[in-house]
Protein backbone atom coordinates (compact mmCIF):
# COMPACT_ATOMS: atom_id res chain seq x y z
CA UNK A 1 0.00 0.00 0.00
CA UNK A 2 2.85 2.10 0.74
CA UNK A 3 6.32 1.93 -0.69
CA UNK A 4 9.08 4.39 -0.40
CA UNK A 5 12.39 3.53 -2.03
CA UNK A 6 15.97 5.01 -1.21
CA UNK A 7 14.16 8.23 -0.49
CA UNK A 8 16.45 11.03 -0.01
CA UNK A 9 14.74 14.55 0.32
CA UNK A 10 16.21 18.15 0.78
CA UNK A 11 14.30 21.33 2.10
CA UNK A 12 14.80 24.12 -0.67
CA UNK A 13 18.18 25.98 0.66
CA UNK A 14 19.01 23.02 2.65
CA UNK A 15 22.09 20.92 2.59
CA UNK A 16 21.06 18.29 5.04
CA UNK A 17 18.85 15.80 4.07
CA UNK A 18 15.76 15.97 6.05
CA UNK A 19 15.22 12.18 4.99
CA UNK A 20 18.11 10.06 3.73
CA UNK A 21 18.30 6.94 1.86
CA UNK A 22 14.82 5.73 3.51
CA UNK A 23 13.40 2.26 2.16
CA UNK A 24 10.09 1.39 3.64
CA UNK A 25 6.86 -0.94 3.15
CA UNK A 26 3.36 -0.73 4.89
CA UNK A 27 0.98 -3.39 4.00
CA UNK A 28 -2.70 -1.91 3.30
CA UNK A 29 -4.52 -2.40 6.77
CA UNK A 30 -1.65 -1.22 9.25
CA UNK A 31 -1.18 0.99 11.48
CA UNK A 32 2.01 2.27 11.79
CA UNK A 33 3.51 4.34 14.37
CA UNK A 34 5.98 7.26 13.52
CA UNK A 35 8.42 7.95 16.17
CA UNK A 36 11.74 10.29 16.50
CA UNK A 37 12.87 13.34 18.80
CA UNK A 38 11.71 16.26 17.11
CA UNK A 39 14.25 17.19 13.64
CA UNK A 40 14.06 13.66 12.79
CA UNK A 41 11.88 13.95 9.79
CA UNK A 42 8.68 12.64 11.03
CA UNK A 43 6.49 15.35 9.19
CA UNK A 44 8.89 15.50 6.62
CA UNK A 45 8.34 11.74 5.98
CA UNK A 46 4.19 12.33 6.51
CA UNK A 47 4.36 15.15 3.93
CA UNK A 48 6.16 12.81 1.57
CA UNK A 49 3.77 10.46 1.85
CA UNK A 50 0.99 12.90 1.43
CA UNK A 51 2.54 14.31 -1.46
CA UNK A 52 3.04 17.82 -0.21
CA UNK A 53 6.87 17.08 -0.29
CA UNK A 54 8.18 18.14 -3.11
CA UNK A 55 4.87 19.74 -4.21
CA UNK A 56 4.45 22.17 -1.79
CA UNK A 57 7.40 22.27 -0.34
CA UNK A 58 9.51 21.86 -3.53
CA UNK A 59 13.29 21.24 -3.00
CA UNK A 60 14.90 18.22 -3.97
CA UNK A 61 13.44 14.20 -3.87
CA UNK A 62 15.39 11.31 -4.95
CA UNK A 63 13.68 7.85 -4.70
CA UNK A 64 10.10 7.04 -4.83
CA UNK A 65 7.51 7.62 -2.60
CA UNK A 66 4.16 5.02 -4.16
CA UNK A 67 0.96 5.64 -2.08
CA UNK A 68 -2.10 3.29 -3.22
CA UNK A 69 -0.41 2.55 -6.06
CA UNK A 70 0.36 6.13 -6.90
CA UNK A 71 3.73 7.53 -7.75
CA UNK A 72 3.61 10.95 -5.60
CA UNK A 73 6.11 12.97 -7.46
CA UNK A 74 4.17 11.62 -10.55
CA UNK A 75 0.86 13.14 -9.51
CA UNK A 76 -0.64 16.85 -8.79
CA UNK A 77 -1.66 16.78 -5.12
CA UNK A 78 -5.53 17.45 -6.46
CA UNK A 79 -4.74 13.75 -7.69
CA UNK A 80 -3.77 12.54 -4.53
CA UNK A 81 -6.41 14.41 -2.56
CA UNK A 82 -9.02 11.39 -1.44
CA UNK A 83 -6.28 8.72 -1.78
CA UNK A 84 -4.27 9.96 1.05
CA UNK A 85 -5.44 11.97 3.92
CA UNK A 86 -3.72 14.43 5.98
CA UNK A 87 -4.19 15.56 9.63
CA UNK A 88 -1.09 17.43 11.66
CA UNK A 89 -0.70 19.53 13.93
CA UNK A 90 -2.52 22.90 14.61
CA UNK A 91 -6.27 21.69 14.73
CA UNK A 92 -7.38 25.57 14.51
CA UNK A 93 -5.86 26.22 10.71
CA UNK A 94 -7.42 22.96 9.65
CA UNK A 95 -10.34 24.54 9.17
CA UNK A 96 -11.06 25.68 6.11
CA UNK A 97 -13.07 28.87 7.21
CA UNK A 98 -15.52 28.72 4.84
CA UNK A 99 -18.32 26.80 6.60
CA UNK A 100 -20.23 27.98 9.04
CA UNK A 101 -21.25 24.85 10.66
CA UNK A 102 -19.55 21.67 11.54
CA UNK A 103 -21.57 19.32 9.51
CA UNK A 104 -20.96 21.93 6.46
CA UNK A 105 -17.14 21.68 7.38
CA UNK A 106 -16.97 18.52 6.81
CA UNK A 107 -18.56 18.51 3.64
CA UNK A 108 -16.35 20.73 2.35
CA UNK A 109 -13.85 17.90 0.51
CA UNK A 110 -17.35 15.90 -0.63
CA UNK A 111 -18.20 18.91 -2.46
CA UNK A 112 -14.59 19.64 -3.84
CA UNK A 113 -14.76 15.56 -5.08
CA UNK A 114 -18.33 16.04 -6.58
CA UNK A 115 -19.98 13.11 -4.68
CA UNK A 116 -24.00 13.46 -4.94
CA UNK A 117 -25.68 14.88 -2.29
CA UNK A 118 -27.64 11.91 -1.93
CA UNK A 119 -24.48 10.43 -1.01
CA UNK A 120 -22.76 12.83 0.92
CA UNK A 121 -25.73 13.03 3.78
CA UNK A 122 -25.32 9.93 5.03
CA UNK A 123 -21.36 10.22 4.48
CA UNK A 124 -20.77 12.94 7.45
CA UNK A 125 -23.33 11.32 9.48
CA UNK A 126 -21.32 8.07 9.79
CA UNK A 127 -17.98 9.76 10.38
CA UNK A 128 -19.76 12.57 12.83
CA UNK A 129 -20.68 9.71 14.69
CA UNK A 130 -17.81 8.07 14.44
CA UNK A 131 -15.87 10.98 16.00
CA UNK A 132 -18.79 11.67 18.24
CA UNK A 133 -19.32 15.12 17.47
CA UNK A 134 -22.98 14.31 16.18
CA UNK A 135 -24.49 16.56 18.25
CA UNK A 136 -22.29 19.92 17.85
CA UNK A 137 -23.03 18.73 14.02
CA UNK A 138 -24.67 23.20 13.84
CA UNK A 139 -22.31 24.61 15.67
CA UNK A 140 -19.59 26.92 14.46
CA UNK A 141 -16.20 24.93 13.48
CA UNK A 142 -14.41 28.34 15.29
CA UNK A 143 -16.80 27.54 18.60
CA UNK A 144 -15.36 23.84 19.42
CA UNK A 145 -12.36 23.15 21.54
CA UNK A 146 -8.98 22.01 20.18
CA UNK A 147 -9.61 18.28 20.77
CA UNK A 148 -13.44 18.44 19.41
CA UNK A 149 -11.24 20.70 16.40
CA UNK A 150 -9.18 18.00 15.66
CA UNK A 151 -11.71 15.10 15.55
CA UNK A 152 -13.47 17.60 13.27
CA UNK A 153 -10.36 17.55 11.20
CA UNK A 154 -9.39 13.44 11.13
CA UNK A 155 -13.58 13.45 10.03
CA UNK A 156 -13.58 16.18 7.53
CA UNK A 157 -10.40 13.73 5.94
CA UNK A 158 -12.00 10.36 6.67
CA UNK A 159 -15.09 10.94 4.96
CA UNK A 160 -13.09 11.42 1.71
CA UNK A 161 -12.76 8.02 2.62
CA UNK A 162 -8.64 7.94 1.84
CA UNK A 163 -6.54 4.31 1.35
CA UNK A 164 -4.40 6.08 3.36
CA UNK A 165 -4.67 8.64 6.67
CA UNK A 166 -1.60 9.92 7.92
CA UNK A 167 -1.48 12.12 10.81
CA UNK A 168 1.39 13.71 12.20
CA UNK A 169 1.17 14.35 15.47
CA UNK A 170 -2.23 15.37 15.97
CA UNK A 171 -2.32 15.66 19.74
CA UNK A 172 0.80 17.84 20.16
CA UNK A 173 -1.18 21.17 20.30
CA UNK A 174 -3.48 19.69 22.58
CA UNK A 175 -4.39 19.60 26.71
CA UNK A 176 -4.41 16.15 27.92
CA UNK A 177 -8.31 16.13 27.91
CA UNK A 178 -7.82 17.11 23.84
CA UNK A 179 -5.36 14.58 23.42
CA UNK A 180 -7.43 11.66 25.14
CA UNK A 181 -10.63 12.40 23.08
CA UNK A 182 -8.12 12.37 19.69
CA UNK A 183 -6.52 9.34 20.91
CA UNK A 184 -10.00 7.25 21.80
CA UNK A 185 -10.84 8.11 17.87
CA UNK A 186 -7.30 6.89 17.06
CA UNK A 187 -8.11 3.60 18.93
CA UNK A 188 -11.50 3.14 17.40
CA UNK A 189 -9.79 3.71 13.50
CA UNK A 190 -6.89 0.71 14.57
CA UNK A 191 -9.87 -1.58 15.32
CA UNK A 192 -11.34 -1.17 12.21
CA UNK A 193 -8.70 -2.46 9.95
CA UNK A 194 -10.68 -0.01 7.00
CA UNK A 195 -7.60 2.42 6.08
CA UNK A 196 -3.81 2.01 6.15
CA UNK A 197 -2.68 4.62 9.05
CA UNK A 198 1.11 6.16 9.53
CA UNK A 199 0.72 8.57 12.82
CA UNK A 200 3.90 10.48 13.72
CA UNK A 201 3.81 10.75 17.63
CA UNK A 202 6.09 11.39 20.66
CA UNK A 203 3.53 10.14 22.73
CA UNK A 204 4.90 6.83 23.68
CA UNK A 205 2.51 5.47 25.90
CA UNK A 206 -0.36 5.95 23.61
CA UNK A 207 1.14 4.67 20.79
CA UNK A 208 1.85 0.89 22.32
CA UNK A 209 -1.42 0.85 23.10
CA UNK A 210 -2.80 0.70 19.33
CA UNK A 211 -0.04 0.82 16.88
CA UNK A 212 0.74 -2.68 14.64
CA UNK A 213 4.18 -1.47 14.07
CA UNK A 214 6.85 1.00 15.32
CA UNK A 215 9.38 3.67 12.69
CA UNK A 216 11.90 5.34 14.71
CA UNK A 217 13.61 7.73 13.06
CA UNK A 218 16.71 9.42 13.75
CA UNK A 219 18.52 12.46 11.46
CA UNK A 220 15.98 11.33 8.94
CA UNK A 221 17.13 7.85 8.77
CA UNK A 222 15.25 4.62 9.89
CA UNK A 223 16.85 3.29 12.82
CA UNK A 224 13.92 0.94 14.12
CA UNK A 225 11.32 -0.62 12.71
CA UNK A 226 9.19 -3.49 14.58
CA UNK A 227 6.33 -4.24 16.99
CA UNK A 228 5.85 -1.35 19.49
CA UNK A 229 6.88 -3.88 22.08
CA UNK A 230 9.96 -4.60 20.50
CA UNK A 231 10.94 -1.13 19.34
CA UNK A 232 9.80 1.22 22.66
CA UNK A 233 11.91 -1.20 25.04
CA UNK A 234 14.54 -1.04 23.24
CA UNK A 235 17.60 0.55 25.10
CA UNK A 236 18.71 2.15 21.98
CA UNK A 237 15.91 4.68 22.42
CA UNK A 238 17.12 7.05 24.40
CA UNK A 239 20.59 7.16 21.94
CA UNK A 240 17.77 8.60 19.64
CA UNK A 241 16.53 11.22 22.02
CA UNK A 242 13.55 9.41 23.18
CA UNK A 243 12.17 8.44 26.44
CA UNK A 244 10.77 5.20 27.12
CA UNK A 245 7.63 5.08 28.82
CA UNK A 246 7.04 5.00 32.43
CA UNK A 247 6.84 1.42 32.63
CA UNK A 248 9.65 0.16 30.91
CA UNK A 249 11.64 2.46 32.94
CA UNK A 250 10.20 1.02 36.27
CA UNK A 251 10.52 -2.39 34.28
CA UNK A 252 14.15 -1.29 33.92
CA UNK A 253 15.03 -0.27 37.98
CA UNK A 254 13.13 -3.63 39.26
CA UNK A 255 16.09 -5.12 37.00
CA UNK A 256 18.65 -3.08 38.06
CA UNK A 257 17.52 -4.11 41.69
CA UNK A 258 17.87 -7.44 40.55
CA UNK A 259 14.09 -8.18 39.95
CA UNK A 260 12.72 -10.54 37.07
CA UNK A 261 16.16 -10.36 35.35
CA UNK A 262 15.34 -13.14 33.20
CA UNK A 263 12.67 -11.20 31.30
CA UNK A 264 14.04 -10.31 28.08
CA UNK A 265 10.85 -7.92 26.81
CA UNK A 266 9.94 -5.30 29.01
CA UNK A 267 6.67 -3.93 29.49
CA UNK A 268 5.62 -0.76 27.23
CA UNK A 269 1.87 -0.53 28.54
CA UNK A 270 -0.03 -0.10 31.47
CA UNK A 271 -1.43 -4.06 30.79
CA UNK A 272 1.56 -4.96 30.31
CA UNK A 273 3.17 -3.41 33.24
CA UNK A 274 0.83 -4.88 35.29
CA UNK A 275 1.84 -8.41 33.89
CA UNK A 276 5.19 -7.46 34.67
CA UNK A 277 5.15 -6.56 38.12
CA UNK A 278 2.47 -9.16 38.94
CA UNK B 1 -21.93 29.04 19.97
CA UNK B 2 -23.75 28.57 17.14
CA UNK B 3 -22.81 29.01 13.69
CA UNK B 4 -22.71 33.06 12.67
CA UNK B 5 -22.91 33.86 9.03
CA UNK B 6 -21.20 37.33 9.12
CA UNK B 7 -23.93 40.01 9.25
CA UNK B 8 -26.80 37.45 8.93
CA UNK B 9 -29.68 38.23 10.90
CA UNK B 10 -31.93 34.67 11.29
CA UNK B 11 -35.35 35.31 10.73
CA UNK B 12 -38.81 33.27 9.05
CA UNK B 13 -39.83 36.10 6.99
CA UNK B 14 -40.38 36.01 2.94
CA UNK B 15 -37.62 38.10 2.31
CA UNK B 16 -35.52 35.65 4.11
CA UNK B 17 -36.61 32.90 1.93
CA UNK B 18 -35.86 34.11 -1.29
CA UNK B 19 -33.15 33.17 -3.53
CA UNK B 20 -29.89 35.25 -2.92
CA UNK B 21 -29.94 36.25 -6.46
CA UNK B 22 -32.74 37.63 -6.46
CA UNK B 23 -32.04 40.06 -3.11
CA UNK B 24 -29.05 40.64 -4.44
CA UNK B 25 -30.46 41.86 -8.34
CA UNK B 26 -33.00 43.70 -6.95
CA UNK B 27 -30.46 45.68 -4.03
CA UNK B 28 -28.26 45.95 -7.14
CA UNK B 29 -31.46 47.63 -9.07
CA UNK B 30 -32.12 49.89 -6.19
CA UNK B 31 -28.55 50.88 -6.18
CA UNK B 32 -28.46 51.55 -9.97
CA UNK B 33 -31.76 53.63 -10.05
CA UNK B 34 -30.29 55.57 -6.98
CA UNK B 35 -27.44 56.60 -8.51
CA UNK B 36 -28.11 57.16 -12.54
CA UNK B 37 -31.56 58.97 -12.28
CA UNK B 38 -31.43 62.98 -11.79
CA UNK B 39 -32.40 64.79 -9.23
CA UNK B 40 -31.34 65.71 -5.71
CA UNK B 41 -34.13 63.56 -4.05
CA UNK B 42 -34.14 59.86 -6.52
CA UNK B 43 -31.63 57.74 -4.16
CA UNK B 44 -33.69 58.86 -1.23
CA UNK B 45 -37.08 58.27 -3.23
CA UNK B 46 -35.34 54.75 -3.83
CA UNK B 47 -34.75 54.50 -0.42
CA UNK B 48 -38.18 55.45 0.84
CA UNK B 49 -39.93 52.92 -1.61
CA UNK B 50 -37.27 50.67 -2.65
CA UNK B 51 -35.15 49.52 0.74
CA UNK B 52 -37.33 50.68 3.55
CA UNK B 53 -40.29 48.35 3.02
CA UNK B 54 -38.38 45.02 2.50
CA UNK B 55 -36.16 45.86 5.71
CA UNK B 56 -39.39 46.47 7.29
CA UNK B 57 -40.57 43.22 6.03
CA UNK B 58 -37.39 41.41 6.44
CA UNK B 59 -37.50 42.64 10.53
CA UNK B 60 -34.31 43.83 10.32
CA UNK B 61 -35.36 47.35 9.63
CA UNK B 62 -33.30 48.80 12.89
CA UNK B 63 -30.56 46.97 12.31
CA UNK B 64 -29.94 48.52 8.87
CA UNK B 65 -30.74 52.29 10.42
CA UNK B 66 -28.62 51.71 13.22
CA UNK B 67 -25.54 50.68 11.26
CA UNK B 68 -26.24 52.97 7.99
CA UNK B 69 -26.33 56.00 10.38
CA UNK B 70 -23.17 54.68 12.07
CA UNK B 71 -21.22 54.09 8.76
CA UNK B 72 -22.57 57.04 6.70
CA UNK B 73 -22.23 60.34 9.21
CA UNK B 74 -18.81 60.45 8.68
CA UNK B 75 -19.29 60.74 4.39
CA UNK B 76 -22.07 62.96 5.15
CA UNK B 77 -20.44 65.55 7.60
CA UNK B 78 -17.07 65.58 5.23
CA UNK B 79 -19.30 66.36 2.06
CA UNK B 80 -21.26 69.21 3.35
CA UNK B 81 -18.46 70.72 4.67
CA UNK B 82 -16.03 70.64 1.70
CA UNK B 83 -19.50 70.96 -0.92
CA UNK B 84 -21.00 72.95 1.22
CA UNK B 85 -18.21 75.72 1.96
CA UNK B 86 -16.02 74.96 -0.88
CA UNK B 87 -18.12 74.83 -3.96
CA UNK B 88 -16.74 77.39 -7.02
CA UNK B 89 -18.98 80.26 -7.56
CA UNK B 90 -22.69 79.29 -7.31
CA UNK B 91 -25.23 80.86 -5.36
CA UNK B 92 -24.25 81.95 -1.57
CA UNK B 93 -26.92 81.56 0.41
CA UNK B 94 -25.15 82.61 4.25
CA UNK B 95 -21.20 84.11 5.14
CA UNK B 96 -19.80 81.74 8.05
CA UNK B 97 -17.01 84.66 8.69
CA UNK B 98 -14.53 83.83 5.64
CA UNK B 99 -16.29 81.06 4.56
CA UNK B 100 -19.68 81.14 2.30
CA UNK B 101 -22.42 78.21 2.30
CA UNK B 102 -23.23 77.58 -1.28
CA UNK B 103 -26.78 76.33 -2.41
CA UNK B 104 -25.11 74.05 -5.40
CA UNK B 105 -22.81 72.85 -3.21
CA UNK B 106 -25.19 71.86 -0.64
CA UNK B 107 -27.41 70.11 -3.39
CA UNK B 108 -24.57 67.90 -4.58
CA UNK B 109 -23.66 67.31 -0.74
CA UNK B 110 -27.77 66.45 -0.24
CA UNK B 111 -27.32 63.90 -3.42
CA UNK B 112 -23.71 62.44 -2.18
CA UNK B 113 -24.96 61.56 1.22
CA UNK B 114 -28.53 60.58 -0.65
CA UNK B 115 -26.00 58.02 -3.12
CA UNK B 116 -24.05 56.86 0.28
CA UNK B 117 -26.74 55.86 2.23
CA UNK B 118 -28.69 53.96 -0.37
CA UNK B 119 -25.29 52.07 -0.91
CA UNK B 120 -24.87 51.30 2.48
CA UNK B 121 -28.47 50.38 3.39
CA UNK B 122 -28.57 48.09 0.36
CA UNK B 123 -25.56 46.42 1.40
CA UNK B 124 -26.78 46.05 5.03
CA UNK B 125 -29.86 44.93 3.72
CA UNK B 126 -28.93 41.98 1.56
CA UNK B 127 -26.08 40.84 4.45
CA UNK B 128 -28.68 40.78 7.41
CA UNK B 129 -31.22 39.22 4.93
CA UNK B 130 -28.90 36.74 3.47
CA UNK B 131 -26.29 34.19 4.48
CA UNK B 132 -23.13 35.39 2.96
CA UNK B 133 -22.57 31.69 2.06
CA UNK B 134 -25.86 30.98 0.20
CA UNK B 135 -25.02 33.90 -1.81
CA UNK B 136 -21.53 32.83 -2.67
CA UNK B 137 -22.96 29.28 -3.66
CA UNK B 138 -25.87 30.91 -5.75
CA UNK B 139 -23.02 33.57 -7.70
CA UNK B 140 -20.48 30.03 -7.76
CA UNK B 141 -23.51 28.34 -9.75
CA UNK B 142 -23.32 31.56 -12.09
CA UNK B 143 -20.03 30.89 -12.71
CA UNK B 144 -17.96 33.18 -9.99
CA UNK B 145 -14.39 31.02 -9.55
CA UNK B 146 -14.59 28.96 -6.30
CA UNK B 147 -11.08 30.53 -5.17
CA UNK B 148 -12.63 33.89 -5.19
CA UNK B 149 -15.77 32.67 -3.66
CA UNK B 150 -13.75 30.90 -0.69
CA UNK B 151 -11.92 34.42 -0.35
CA UNK B 152 -14.63 36.28 0.63
CA UNK B 153 -15.86 33.56 2.54
CA UNK B 154 -12.86 32.85 4.69
CA UNK B 155 -11.82 36.07 5.04
CA UNK B 156 -15.46 37.29 6.36
CA UNK B 157 -15.02 34.50 9.35
CA UNK B 158 -10.89 35.23 9.40
CA UNK B 159 -10.88 38.58 10.40
CA UNK B 160 -12.96 38.42 13.68
CA UNK B 161 -9.82 35.60 14.52
CA UNK B 162 -7.34 37.91 13.49
CA UNK B 163 -8.78 40.35 16.02
CA UNK B 164 -8.78 38.02 18.54
CA UNK B 165 -5.28 36.52 17.90
CA UNK B 166 -3.74 40.51 17.80
CA UNK B 167 -5.28 40.43 21.26
CA UNK B 168 -4.10 37.47 22.81
CA UNK B 169 -0.62 38.63 21.47
CA UNK B 170 -0.83 42.21 22.92
CA UNK B 171 -2.15 40.75 26.34
CA UNK B 172 1.01 38.42 26.33
CA UNK B 173 3.36 41.90 25.72
CA UNK B 174 1.48 43.75 28.20
CA UNK B 175 1.83 40.72 30.85
CA UNK B 176 5.58 41.19 30.21
CA UNK B 177 5.41 45.23 30.95
CA UNK B 178 4.99 46.74 27.86
CA UNK B 179 3.17 50.13 27.77
CA UNK B 180 0.49 49.95 25.19
CA UNK B 181 -2.08 52.84 26.41
CA UNK B 182 -0.77 56.16 27.01
CA UNK B 183 0.05 59.07 24.54
CA UNK B 184 0.07 58.71 20.59
CA UNK B 185 3.67 57.72 20.77
CA UNK B 186 3.41 55.31 23.46
CA UNK B 187 0.76 53.45 21.40
CA UNK B 188 2.49 53.52 18.06
CA UNK B 189 5.73 52.24 19.74
CA UNK B 190 3.60 49.49 21.17
CA UNK B 191 2.56 48.51 17.91
CA UNK B 192 6.01 46.83 16.46
CA UNK B 193 6.15 44.33 19.32
CA UNK B 194 2.41 43.32 17.86
CA UNK B 195 3.00 43.34 14.39
CA UNK B 196 5.96 40.95 13.67
CA UNK B 197 4.58 38.17 16.02
CA UNK B 198 0.81 38.45 14.39
CA UNK B 199 2.44 38.70 10.57
CA UNK B 200 4.70 35.92 10.73
CA UNK B 201 2.20 33.75 12.76
CA UNK B 202 -0.30 34.49 10.06
CA UNK B 203 2.10 33.08 7.77
CA UNK B 204 2.88 30.22 9.12
CA UNK B 205 -1.08 30.31 9.52
CA UNK B 206 -1.65 30.47 5.47
CA UNK B 207 1.18 28.30 4.52
CA UNK B 208 -0.99 25.43 6.68
CA UNK B 209 -4.18 26.16 5.97
CA UNK B 210 -3.20 26.15 2.16
CA UNK B 211 -1.93 22.38 2.77
CA UNK B 212 -5.52 21.79 4.64
CA UNK B 213 -7.45 22.96 1.54
CA UNK B 214 -5.19 20.84 -0.66
CA UNK B 215 -5.90 17.97 1.15
CA UNK B 216 -9.58 18.53 0.53
CA UNK B 217 -9.10 18.35 -2.53
CA UNK B 218 -10.05 22.51 -3.26
CA UNK B 219 -7.14 22.49 -6.14
CA UNK B 220 -9.42 19.91 -8.04
CA UNK B 221 -10.74 20.82 -11.03
CA UNK B 222 -13.84 19.01 -12.67
CA UNK B 223 -17.86 19.60 -11.39
CA UNK B 224 -18.07 20.02 -7.69
CA UNK B 225 -21.29 19.62 -5.62
CA UNK B 226 -23.16 21.40 -2.52
CA UNK B 227 -24.22 20.56 0.76
CA UNK B 228 -26.37 23.47 0.93
CA UNK B 229 -29.43 23.20 -1.28
CA UNK B 230 -30.39 26.70 -3.10
CA UNK B 231 -34.31 26.73 -3.56
CA UNK B 232 -35.67 29.07 -6.59
CA UNK B 233 -38.86 29.55 -8.46
CA UNK B 234 -40.02 30.36 -11.43
CA UNK B 235 -41.88 33.82 -10.38
CA UNK B 236 -38.36 34.70 -8.85
CA UNK B 237 -36.63 34.16 -11.75
CA UNK B 238 -39.21 35.94 -13.83
CA UNK B 239 -38.71 38.70 -11.18
CA UNK B 240 -34.86 39.00 -11.45
CA UNK B 241 -35.37 39.46 -15.66
CA UNK B 242 -37.78 42.07 -14.88
CA UNK B 243 -35.26 43.70 -12.84
CA UNK B 244 -32.58 43.81 -15.39
CA UNK B 245 -35.08 45.10 -17.75
CA UNK B 246 -36.03 47.86 -15.68
CA UNK B 247 -32.12 48.38 -15.11
CA UNK B 248 -31.39 48.52 -18.68
CA UNK B 249 -34.21 51.01 -18.94
CA UNK B 250 -33.24 53.03 -16.91
CA UNK B 251 -29.67 53.02 -18.21
CA UNK B 252 -31.08 53.30 -21.45
CA UNK B 253 -33.10 56.45 -20.51
CA UNK B 254 -29.92 58.00 -18.47
CA UNK B 255 -28.03 58.05 -21.87
CA UNK B 256 -30.79 58.93 -23.74
CA UNK B 257 -30.92 62.35 -21.26
CA UNK B 258 -27.75 62.92 -21.99
CA UNK B 259 -27.54 62.83 -25.32
CA UNK B 260 -30.54 64.22 -26.23
CA UNK B 261 -29.60 68.00 -25.88
CA UNK B 262 -26.43 67.53 -27.70
CA UNK B 263 -28.49 66.19 -30.49
CA UNK B 264 -30.76 69.15 -30.26
CA UNK B 265 -27.88 71.66 -29.90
Amino acid sequence: MISLSDVTYHYPRSDSPALSNLSLEIPAGQFCAVIGANGSGKSTLCSALAGFVPHFYRGKLTGSVEVAGIDTAGSSLAELAGTVGLVFANPFNQITGARFTVREEVAFGLENLGVPLAEMEPRIDEVLAFVRLTDLADQSPYALSGGQQQRLAIASVLVMRPKILVLDEPTSQLDPIGSKEVFAVLRDLAATDEATVVLAEQKLEWVATFADRVLGLHKGKLVADGPPAEVLSSLTLTKYGLEPTRYTQAARAAQAAGWRTDETTLPVTLEQAVEFFR
Amino acid sequence: MSATYGLYVSKQTAIHRLHPLTKLTYVLTCLLIAWIVPGVWAPYIVLLVGIVPVALMAQVFPNVVQNTIKTTIPFAISLFIVQGLFWTGGTIIQQLGPFSLKEEGLLFAIRGTGRIIIAVSGFLLLSYATRSDELMLALSQKGLPSRISYVILSTLQIIPRFQHKANTILDAQRSRGLETEGSFLIRTRALLPLVFPLLLGSIVDIEERAIALEVRAFGRSGPKTSLLVLHDTNRQRLFRRLLILVSLGVIALRIYLWLAPRFAA
